[in-house]
């Protein structure tokens, strides 16, 4: 209540006249904050432009130099792989003017949110070089998006989750200082948190990009500011001036930009299996990503590799992913075999799937409807004692298969009357 | 029956207005409206289009069914057929009403086959086809609340909109009053400020139902200036206006048969002759009570759907089902609250019945509107309850028949409102140090916010600094965010969400052992976690309903305006109240004895608003007592009569006598306004009262009854009522001025 008692305090504020239009005034560069000093005392570069300042933080890294698993350089192989692969994949780059991006903001959406740092890595022939934009205050907007360099055309970004999230902000913030700033380019972008999904589906159950560098990555972070601060230390750093957990921020963007190069590496290899595989639950992820693709050739081979690396327990689903592979290209034997290997080790929604097809398959290619009341029959059975199942969906499930019998029974009458006729 | 019936009046047919088609309207909309039948305009379709083209902002006022959309349709499709990256924005204040009119408007658009785009942009709009809207819609339809938390926020995802828009439509325009009002000329300020920074200075076109101050009212709710349309040229049939009083059973007390069960009769008499009826009831208790008789008639029925009730509170599939068997005729009776008197189309009835004074003229006249098909003649039906103000326009016809309708007002100046939009807008674009925001000067006001920690000023503006998202956090249509959620657990293993409620309404409608109707069935509440704001409910099937008292306690706290008369002075200021719920009681269907009573434990709410207040001394010779009951009588009356000088719900207003103010130790009349902040109606109400003691004087004297009724004081306990008294306390109050107000 005392918010409404201070309003009323302020009641006497109000004062009115009639509205006004603003007219529009030329760029005026703004001042210098007033802790520009303490900020560049506390190891951050001032840089000057015809918008304003924007602070700046730039890190070498050797190209041996390790995070996690991995050595920065394995990048230029992850390069070199794609540039060998012939098709098309959402993570696929020819590794020329490669960016990997990654923004803190004040907030979650909307045109008050700011974007306050933005961090971006690139090489040269013999070292990384990170470097970091941050925002020296809101007046100082178009000098930090202008530095950043991310409207030069021809660019190719790789964000984790960038596409909902990063970019879309940057637009914004591009839309509101379009007047002064070049246009912002629409550059090749490659989200790593949907290549994450895709390979690491019914593996790993979150996909936060610090869980990936624990489980996948072999990376650890120590000392850490959680992410969600990140707002409240700049907007205090803006208000007080002072700097010093602003750099926790830094280095929290920057592990996040590092890791965004190894996860890089690692699903590249993985998606192009390179020397090794994961485990058969991404291996089957992959082969069915190619599969969605329409890459089927290469799909289909993974699902093999998959077959021949693992026992038949482990490659169930694959088999079950390539049973429709073959289905597609009309080679209904090799696709009643391979669904049938994967009988008994899937869940039971996708056992109900395999019956299914098994039942088509027995139906239309083979005309064994002796076999395909079979499979039937046994889905029916399924359905009834699996628990993967609400009551609803049993229901919908059972109608269809019933139907399906029913036709079945009908061809089978016919033919065994027609084969009956026959003899006679 | 005819007996009853107080006033009889028959308003007769109207002949139409016609004016030819504009030379320069686009031939595709000739064709498209030659198509629907129509070769010429009613006259002010023609003089909305003509002015549109201008570039002037204008209202038009357009009763029911007077074709009121081509008053915005035409100038708005002729600019985008002549430029194609012309914008409109249509404003409707409900998501329902959006949905309706855009089938309308797209059956136009494919007659003109013409490639234009119109969409909806709402809750409802599916994610997929957003960027569309955004990017390439003409025309999107959608409501204020959209557009403050879902479309001005985001306004960099919208810039063909912004730096096209010709138009901007506000339709219902007279709905727009009060708090929600107050904060869409909010929304509307932060819109013309994004539209002035992306380069474009839209028309604004207001339709609005009969008000006294439509031009008023559509200037401060956009600030800007506008024409006013208000020569109707659409024509009418003929409407049988009948007023219609229930008998006195009291004649001592005055007490009259309860409108409710009159209307019930009437209703069911219209039912059985297969007429088509719309009933309105001012609450969502008695459209329930109203539901549970009527379907009596029609219980025998297997499965009948032909009497339903409509009021807030219902899931919105159940509203639509309810619309479209109005339009097919499979619903012949309707229940409704005010709900229905708005544009939803449920086509014209045959019949409207309402019970008791809606509050307002313009309500009454917006129900009366819903029957009247084509080329039949309609019947509307007023049952008159036994308030001072139904009893005093039941025996004033041409109160209601003649042209004196109230005003609507907004109070954009409400310091609540105002910050909170100010925190929105500075979201939306940082102020300028310079800037002024719609017409008022906010420097000040952006340093308090700086204070607050939510901006941080920079060189030359003031940029939000924080991670919350304003708009979220402010509700355009009620006091408080938090509605309280009412959970049916008359299955355990199969709770759901049956309806909500706002938090004050709560109090007294969803306190523990209340019954809550909904759709006729009735629930009790078994436990109310106000915490977590949930009433959980359990269906029941009891012969009573129940009605909670709410105790008050006033303080004064800033006096701004004083007036000084003969025996008194009036004031105007802020108050702060602190409301409790404490007892309530159960109450006998039918009879409506009552049959017993328990307490409510529920906090105090705190309350901050505006009040003005009468005070004067104590006329000589009175006790305590006897003041306490003429002020109470007095107090019922002036509750009752300010709705007819402000357009306010009678929910708006509270009216609390204290024999001796804590304030002022003199017996004083406060009247405040229910919402933090105030929302201007005891500020007008300042300005009035010589005029309001005078009607409440006139009217109390003029009630037939003995001892006081509740047509004039309220009902009286005891045997000897004080009417007298109520009256001597009156004349004693008769205002005369002492010379002009001053400001404290």
């Amino acid at each position: 209540m005392s918010f409404e008692k201070n309003l009323l305090q302020m009641k006497k504020l109000i004062k009115k006249k009639p509205a006004k239009s603003e007219s529009l005034a030329p760029f005026v560069i703004p001042e210098k904050p007033k802790y520009t000093k303490a900020w560049e005392e506390s190891g951050l570069k001032v840089i000057e432009n015809d918008f304003g300042i924007v602070f700046e933080k730039k890190i070498v890294y050797d190209r041996n130099y390790c995070h996690g698993n991995f050595k920065l350089k394995e990048v230029f192989d992850a390069f070199a792989l794609w540039n060998s692969f012939q098709g098309v994949h959402p993570v696929s780059t020819d590794g020329k003017q490669v960016v990997f991006f990654d923004t803190e903001t004040t907030g979650l959406k909307g045109t008050g949110t700011y974007i306050f740092l933005i961090g971006q890595l690139i090489w040269n022939k013999d070292h990384f070089e990170m470097t970091q934009h941050i925002l020296a205050d809101p007046s100082h907007e178009a000098a930090m998006l202008y530095e950043s360099g991310l409207w030069k055309p021809g660019q190719t970004v790789i964000t984790y989750n960038g596409k909902s999230f990063d970019w879309p902000q940057l637009q914004t913030r591009w839309t509101l200082n379009r007047e002064h700033l070049p246009k912002l380019s629409d550059p090749i972008h490659i989200d790593l948190l949907h290549g994450s999904r895709r390979v690491w589906r019914n593996d790993l159950d979150q996909f936060k990009l610090t869980k990936i560098e624990e489980e996948k990555l072999g990376f650890k972070r120590v000392g850490d500011i959680p992410g969600h601060l990140a707002p409240i230390i700049y907007m205090d750093a803006v208000k007080s001036g002072n700097p010093s957990t602003l750099l926790k921020v830094l280095h929290h963007n920057e592990w996040d930009i590092l890791s965004l190069l190894t996860l890089f590496i690692h699903t590249t290899k993985l998606i192009l299996q390179e020397q090794y595989l994961d485990s058969s639950t991404s291996s089957t992820n992959i082969g069915k990503w190619f599969s969605d693709l329409k890459d089927f050739e290469k799909g289909q081979s993974v699902f093999e590799q998959i077959i021949t690396q693992y026992g038949t327990a482990e490659a169930a689903m694959a088999f079950y992913y390539l049973g429709y592979e073959y289905k597609r290209i009309k080679q209904f034997d090799l696709a009643y075999e391979s669904f049938e290997k994967s009988l008994g080790h899937v869940l039971d929604v996708w056992e109900i799937k395999v019956y299914e097809e098994l039942a088509k398959i027995a139906e239309h290619a083979k005309k064994d409807f002796g076999l395909a009341r079979l499979h039937v029959e046994k889905a029916l059975e399924l359905i009834q004692k699996t628990a993967d199942l609400k009551p609803l969906q049993k229901d919908r499930r059972t109608h269809e298969f019933k139907k399906r019998l029913e036709r079945i029974i009908r061809k089978q009458t016919i033919s065994r009357a027609s084969a009956g006729f026959d003899r006679k | 029956m005819r007996e009853r019936i107080v006033h009889w009046h028959t308003i007769d047919e109207k002949q139409a207005f016609l004016s030819d088609f504009p030379e320069d309207l686009h031939p595709s909309i000739q064709q498209a409206l030659k198509e629907r039948g129509i070769t010429q305009l009613y006259s002010h379709q023609r003089l909305a289009y003509d002015t549109a083209r201008t570039g002037q902002s204008f209202t038009a006022i357009t009763p029911t069914a007077s074709g009121k959309s081509l008053c915005y349709h035409l100038p708005v499709l002729q600019s985008i057929v002549e430029d194609s990256s012309s914008r409109a924005l249509y404003l409707f204040p409900t998501k329902a009403l959006a949905q309706d009119q855009k089938s309308d408007l797209n059956l136009l658009i494919e007659q003109m086959n013409q490639d234009i785009l119109s969409y909806t942009y709402d809750g409802d709009t599916s994610p997929a086809i957003r960027t569309k809207v955004r990017k390439a819609g003409h025309i999107v339809l959608t409501n204020p609340d959209m557009l403050h938390s879902g479309i001005l926020p985001h306004h960099t995802k919208w810039v063909s909109l912004f730096e096209n828009l010709k138009y901007i439509v506000v339709d219902e325009l007279h709905t727009y009053k009060g708090v929600f009002g107050s904060h869409v000329a909010h929304v509307l300020r932060r819109l013309k400020r994004i539209c002035q920074y992306y380069g474009s200075n839209p028309v604004f076109i207001c339709t609005s139902a009969t008000i006294a101050n439509p031009q008023e009212l559509a200037e401060s709710l956009t600030n800007e200036t506008h024409k006013l349309i208000d020569k109707n040229g659409a024509p009418s049939g003929k409407k049988n206006f009948i007023f219609y009083n229930p008998p006195i059973v009291h004649p001592t007390f005055g007490v009259r048969r309860s409108a409710i069960l009159e209307v019930r009769d009437l209703a069911k008499r219209l039912y059985k002759e297969g007429i088509q009826t719309i009933v309105f009831a001012k609450s969502r208790v008695r459209v329930e009570m109203l539901v549970t008789y009527l379907k009596e008639l029609s219980k025998k029925k297997i499965n009948d759907e032909s009497i339903r009730g409509y009021r807030g509170g219902y899931l919105p599939s159940e509203r639509r089902q309810i619309e479209k068997g109005l339009r097919d005729g499979t619903i012949q009776t309707v229940v409704s609250t005010n709900a229905l008197e708005l544009g939803v189309d449920i086509g014209q009835l045959q019949a409207c019945i309402m019970t008791g004074y809606p509050g307002n003229i313009a309500s009454a006249w917006q129900q009366a509107g819903r029957a009247g098909r084509r080329q039949d003649e309609a019947l509307i039906i007023y049952v008159a309850q036994s308030t001072a103000l139904d009893q005093y326009i039941v025996n004033h016809p041409a109160f209601l028949l003649g042209q004196s309708p109230e005003e609507a007002r907004i109070h954009p100046d409400n310091l609540v409102i105002l910050m909170d939009h100010l925190k929105c807008a500075s979201f939306e674009l940082p102020f300028k140090t310079t800037e002024q925001y719609g017409e008022f000067e906010i420097q000040e006001l952006l340093a308090y916010l700086e204070e607050e920690g939510i901006l941080v000023r920079t060189s030359d503006k003031w940029h939000w600094m924080s991670d919350r998202f304003p708009a979220h956090e402010i509700s355009l249509r009620s006091a408080s965010q938090e509605n309280v959620i009412i959970i049916d657990q008359t299955i355990p293993a199969a709770t759901k969400v049956i309806g909500e409620m706002d938090r004050y309404s709560a109090m007294t409608l969803l306190h523990e052992e209340a019954i809550y109707l909904h759709q006729g069935i009735q629930f009790q509440v078994e436990k109310l976690d106000w915490e977590e704001k949930k009433a959980f409910v359990r269906e029941v099937d009891v012969d009573y309903f129940t009605d909670a008292n709410l105790a008050v306690e006033l303080k004064v706290m800033s006096e701004d305006k004083e007036r000084s008369y003969k025996n008194g002075a009036v004031f105007y200021g802020d108050v702060s109240i602190l409301a409790m719920a404490t007892i309530f009681k159960k109450i006998r269907f039918d009879t409506h004895d009552n049959i017993g009573s328990g307490p409510i434990q529920l906090p105090p709410e705190e309350l901050h608003t505006s009040s003005s207040w009468l005070s004067f001394n104590r006329p000589p010779g009175w006790t305590d007592a006897m003041l306490t009951d003429a002020m109470t009588g007095a107090a019922t009356s002036i509750a009752s009569f300010i709705p007819l000088f402000v357009h306010c719900d009678r929910r708006d207003i509270h009216v609390v006598p204290q024999v001796k103010s804590i304030h002022a130790e003199l017996p004083t009349f406060f009247v405040y306004d229910s919402y933090p902040g105030g929302i201007g109606i005891s500020e007008r109400v300042f300005d009035v009262w010589p005029e309001l003691l005078g009607h409440v004087e006139q009217h109390v004297e003029a009630c037939p009854c003995d001892q006081g009724c509740p047509a004039c004081i309220g009902p009286q306990e005891a045997i000897v009522g004080m009417k007298d008294e109520v009256l001597k306390l009156l004349a004693y109050l008769q205002l005369e001025s002492t010379g002009d107000p001053y400001v404290i």
